[in-house]
């Protein structure tokens, strides 16, 4: 009989542990069109970051980001590959700049052969592979991997965190992404890491309560009009200086 | 008003191109065509003051095997502040059939304060057409202090090659939201430009796409003039960046303009360049 209060421990440090900044990702190597934009003297110190976390970012994840990861979580929390699959093919056709495109997929196919490992460590996981003929198919990430799929990030975490409720998902991909664009900062602006925690923490302030909304209720009509971020990174990628892949 | 622009571009036996079907309806009317290096050029003209709250329009337009269609207008579009709360709204459908060409080339779009109004474009492009799909989005009537005044602008795309989607963009912009903001940070009377290109022609080494050429027009002063914004590069009026889209052959152009007379250059600069790159040179557009 399944016991509650285990299974949210085991959801909350498998949690922990995905949602780490130590996490293999790769994430530390993008800024996401960020280094263009303070190259270009767009966003040129602490304040300037944060009007553009709340301005522009905040924005984008609830009108776009989150509402598209609650759609791919259902997918992935139901195990159909089919509509997953569909949903990072679409997610290909919303990244215009080849850079942030590139950069997704980077991310979420690394993700995703650490998931694939990591699940097989699993209790789960594991007795259900040697519980003896018939064998059962793949875990859903193995299955995954295997399709050809784009694999962007938002469509990996989703995957990643199917077990866990989609509120819990959308905070996670929330955090990652603000705290993505805070750390990368670091070495652009002059900013310290407590300002950069006191920054996310803000942020986080901002859109956890509404994320409940987006998550649990995905609206229809999505997408969010960001042309400065998707220019700074169309142009990012021809930089003759760079610290950032992205 | 219910109105709607229908035409289908049928290729001759000769090569050239014609109009082998047209219907229009009130506010849209078309004037004759004519060709010019190798294309049918073809203006869709609003003969009334623009749309309005309520007002449905239809635009679609097919390209069949083989022909060469440009498409423009010869005036800006205006769109009208809503009386009533509702929304003008137009759909556009272009098709460009297998071997066949689609420029597509407005001039500025101009929402007036307290306009409302949807756009849906949806475009079916076959594996080997051309498409250039233009827009130019302005901040509003400038010159009559208005400027982002308008109330909501839906604008929603999808442009598909083959069987594949390749590019979709859902955009809803009012000045009640951060919408604009990323607008306002370029210039704070920013004009937006984009253009879609499918080119299956200028993907390879021996006809490479034009990235630095269109790239550098936004390291000059594209046409001089008032004080550079905070932010803005010494003398650049224009940020402007391209890439590749994830199909082979296709690209993304966009470009946030400080007014509207380095949207008009980059425009037409940008029209020149990629009609190079194609070999080419732009068909006339009939307007001078």
């Amino acid at each position: 009989m399944a016991d509650p209060l285990h299974d949210s421990a085991v959801s909350l440090a498998w949690l922990l542990q995905v949602n780490d900044s130590q996490f293999p990702s790769g994430a530390y190597a993008h800024s996401m069109g960020l280094e263009e934009l303070t190259q270009r003297g767009l966003i040129r110190h602490a304040e300037g970051l944060e009007a553009f976390l709340h301005q522009q970012v905040i924005p984008s994840l609830l009108a776009f980001e989150l509402p598209f990861l609650a759609r791919a979580h259902d997918a992935a929390r139901r195990e159909d590959l089919r509509a997953l699959h569909a949903l990072d093919d679409e997610l290909e056709a919303w990244k215009i700049a080849a850079e942030l495109r590139q950069a997704s997929r980077q991310l979420g196919s690394r993700r995703l052969a650490l998931v694939h490992k990591l699940e097989h460590v699993t209790p789960g996981e594991e007795s259900s592979r040697t519980s003896g003929p018939p064998s059962p198919p793949p875990p859903f990430p193995t299955r995954y991997a295997a399709a050809g799929a784009p694999c962007h990030h938002l469509i990996i975490c989703a995957l990643e965190l199917r077990r866990l409720p989609a509120v819990a998902a959308a905070t996670a991909f929330a955090h990652q992404t603000l705290s993505g664009y805070c750390i990368a900062a670091m070495k652009l602006i002059r900013m310290g890491q407590e300002r950069c925690q006191l920054m996310i923490r803000r942020a986080m302030v901002e859109v956890a309560p509404r994320i409940a909304a987006v998550a649990e209720d995905s609206p229809a009509r999505i997408g969010w009009f960001n042309p400065l971020l998707e220019i700074a990174s169309m142009r990012h990628a021809r930089a003759h200086e760079r610290l950032f892949i992205s | 008003m219910k109105g709607h622009f229908h035409i289908t571009c049928t290729r001759k036996a000769n090569g050239s191109s014609y109009l082998r079907r047209q219907s229009f309806a009130a506010p849209l009317h078309l004037s004759k065509p004519h060709e010019d290096a190798g294309a049918l050029v073809v203006n869709m003209v609003s003969p009334t003051a623009g749309v309005f709250d309520d007002d449905e329009i239809d635009i679609r337009a097919r390209v069949e095997a083989g022909a060469r269609l440009v498409l423009t207008t010869p005036s800006s579009s205006r769109i009208y502040r809503s009386r009533n709360g509702g929304y003008g709204a137009v759909r556009q459908a272009f098709t460009v059939e297998a071997g066949g060409f689609l420029e597509f080339y407005p001039e500025p779009f101009i929402p007036h304060a307290g306009a409302r109004y949807r756009q849906t474009n949806t475009i079916a492009v076959a594996s080997d057409a051309t498409l250039l799909y233009f827009e130019w989005l302005t901040p509003g009537r400038t010159a009559s202090g208005e400027v982002f005044e308008y109330a909501e602008l839906q604008w929603d795309t999808d442009i598909a090659v083959g069987e594949k989607l390749l590019l979709r963009e859902r955009h809803k912009l009012t000045p009640h939201d951060t919408s604009l903001a990323s607008l306002r940070l370029a210039w704070p009377q920013a004009h937006y430009l984009s253009c879609c290109v499918v080119c299956p022609q200028i993907s390879g080494a021996t006809m490479p796409f034009p990235l630095a050429e269109i790239e550098a027009l936004g390291e000059g002063g594209e046409s001089g003039g008032q004080g550079v914004p905070d932010g803005a590069r010494p003398g650049s009026r224009v940020y402007i960046g391209c890439g590749p889209l994830a199909l082979p052959g296709s690209w993304s152009i966009k470009a946030l303009c400080a007014d509207s007379l380095a949207a008009r250059a980059t425009m037409g600069s940008l029209r020149g360049i990629l009609y190079a790159a194609m070999g080419g040179a732009p068909p006339f557009l009939g307007r001078f």
